[in-house]
């Protein structure tokens, strides 16, 4: 039995384990299907394939992001809350095991989400697009996780366990708004598109449009360093969090 | 027993150690020592210290100051080493674990931290739960989750365990079964460290108790010692003797009637039976009783002075 099995079961019993919790794997994969079928395709305004293609990319976003704040604000809080974060670290478990579980989490429903939108954007949106496409959208998506885990554990380190569904909702769905991943961002009054870009949405959504050429035309590098920085900053704020928090270890 | 026990390697030891929370001292230049081998309970009223006592030896809070050792090595501020963790067992007061994840698969979690601990089979078996191994855990009872809290201390084969109010929740027989086990532990030469609002299970369990109270130990000695500590023993009867008269006995401390009958206090009981047989020859129900733990222990921690408890524990040092 070595390091790598706690790695492994850590994160097969992490993934297990909110598996068998309805109430977050079902609005988690059914809620960007739904809105992206509705929103995306069956309204389209123009009725073009464009605008699915389009939607496909800002839901795909909104897709992705949900369960990774979810699952590290929710189930931290809890998990801390109830005293087994504390046994954990009681254990000889090295505590990156638990942060990288939940993180591989995030990745696999990200993954579900992403499969199950491109499915509906081929087959009900007419969506078609290069191979390398698809896959470099997914993979963006995959990797855009990462910022919105974090803002998760952020809230999952600070807040309340009862706290926490509320206040990950209360910036979950602005954020889903105000970046554009609802209603285009060309489509917002001025100042909400200037303001869009203060979230990491924002910029993940922009570099996924402009894989498929249909950005608002800011510099690539642009977003991705923003992002980059969001990241590192988020990061920061998580180590002096859990320094506080969780204590040296 | 106390001097096999104090020949043995010293697992935890503690020196002056002191924590306070916002100006508020918690805990008071407190010393302890455990041996190889040895049950050590901490008794105290809430409040007392216990959880903070504890939270400072297994690093979950930085001491301000003080020396925690552990299995012999210093321990710096609120960090254990990994080859340090998988040496203790811990079982704390805890509200769940994840619910939805079954008895067999949390030790298989737990055994997988321990290389060289049980396996999630012997896990299972240890805390009792065979039949319900493919239960999730939030369908336990209270009792059987504590089996499973107290089978997952033990995975990594632990030389020092920790256990914070074990059998809390528990039913009678549940919890006379998990005493059962604490024993054999105990006989397999593992040191226990346990807190416990039960006396009863001090009294069972302990090799050597003591009593926090505001943050110091003022008593600390084996459950017989504790018992020698209180000065005075009950005497029960029923008797045709005035108030006024049965206080005039040699060393009545105390006098209250019931019922059924008297309690008198005395500090020397068999003066007291003496005296009271001599006057009164319709005495009847006599009983007298050293004083159950419970007492002594409230006795300890209510006293304004705590001579006795001090006195205690030079004899223990001595």
């Amino acid at each position: 039995m070595s390091v790598i099995t706690i790695y492994q079961k850590e994160a097969w019993y992490d993934l297990v384990s909110v598996w068998r919790t309805p109430g977050f794997v079902i609005p988690s994969l059914t809620f960007p299907l739904v809105f992206y079928l509705f929103f995306g395709v069956l309204f389209s305004p123009s009725g073009s394939n464009s605008h699915a293609a389009y939607m496909l990319v800002t839901y795909s976003c909104f897709g992705i992001m949900g369960p990774a704040m979810f699952n590290f604000a929710m189930n931290i809080a809890s998990e801390r809350a109830q005293g087994w974060l504390t046994l954990k670290r009681l254990s000889p478990m090295p505590f990156s095991a638990y942060l990288l579980a939940k993180m591989a989490t995030s990745l696999v429903f990200a993954l579900v989400i992403i499969l199950l939108l491109f499915s509906a954007a081929a087959i009900f949106g007419e969506v078609r697009l290069y191979h390398s496409q698809w896959l470099s959208l997914a993979l963006l998506m995959l990797l855009g996780t990462v910022p919105f885990a974090l803002i998760g554990l952020l809230l999952g380190l600070t807040l309340s366990d009862k706290a926490a569904p509320g206040v990950v909702n209360l910036l979950y769905l602005p954020m889903a708004f105000l970046s554009g991943l609802w209603v285009p961002v060309t489509m917002l009054p001025h100042v909400m598109q200037q303001l869009a870009w203060l979230w990491p949405s924002y910029h993940l959504s922009q570099l996924g449009l402009k894989l498929l050429a249909m950005d608002q035309g800011h510099a690539a590098l642009l977003h991705l360093a923003l992002l980059l920085l969001t990241t590192a900053g988020l990061t920061l704020l998580c180590l002096f969090v859990f320094r506080r928090v969780i204590g040296a270890k | 027993m106390n001097s096999a026990i104090n020949n043995k390697l010293t697992l935890l030891q503690l020196k002056g150690l002191s924590k306070s929370f916002a100006g508020k001292s918690v805990l008071d230049g407190v010393d302890l020592k455990v041996k190889a081998g040895e049950v050590l309970c901490i008794l105290g009223p809430n409040g007392a210290g216990k959880t903070t006592l504890i939270s400072a030896i297994l690093g979950l809070i930085a001491a301000d100051s003080g020396e925690i050792h552990l299995l012999g090595q210093l321990q710096q501020g609120a960090s254990r080493s990994a080859a340090l963790r998988r040496q203790l067992g811990v079982m704390l007061q805890i509200g769940s674990l994840p619910a939805t994840l079954t008895v067999a698969e949390h030790c298989d979690l737990f055994a997988s931290y321990y290389p060289a601990g049980y396996s999630a089979t012997e896990l299972v078996t240890l805390a009792g739960l065979e039949a319900h191994a493919k239960q999730r855990f939030g369908r336990l009872s209270g009792g059987q989750k504590q089996r499973l809290l107290f089978a997952l201390a033990l995975a990594g084969k632990p030389r020092l365990l920790f256990l914070d109010e074990p059998t809390l929740g528990m039913d009678v027989e549940a919890r006379r079964n998990l005493w059962q086990q604490i024993s054999q532990l105990q006989q397999q030469g593992i040191s226990i460290v346990l807190t416990t609002h039960y006396l009863e299970e001090a009294e069972q369990l302990a090799n050597r108790i003591m009593v926090l109270h505001q943050g110091k130990f003022i008593a600390n000695g084996s459950p017989g010692e504790l018992k020698a500590l209180t000065q005075y023993k009950v005497i029960k009867c029923c008797s045709a003797l005035t108030d006024a008269a049965l206080l005039a006995l040699p060393g009545v401390l105390q006098l209250s009637r019931q019922q059924d009958g008297i309690t008198l206090h005395s500090s020397h009981a068999e003066q007291t039976v003496l005296a009271l047989l001599s006057l009164d020859d319709t005495v009847s129900q006599l009983e007298v009783k050293q004083v159950a733990l419970e007492q002594a222990f409230l006795q300890l921690t209510q006293s304004p002075g705590s001579e006795h408890a001090d006195s205690a524990k030079q004899e223990h040092a001595a």
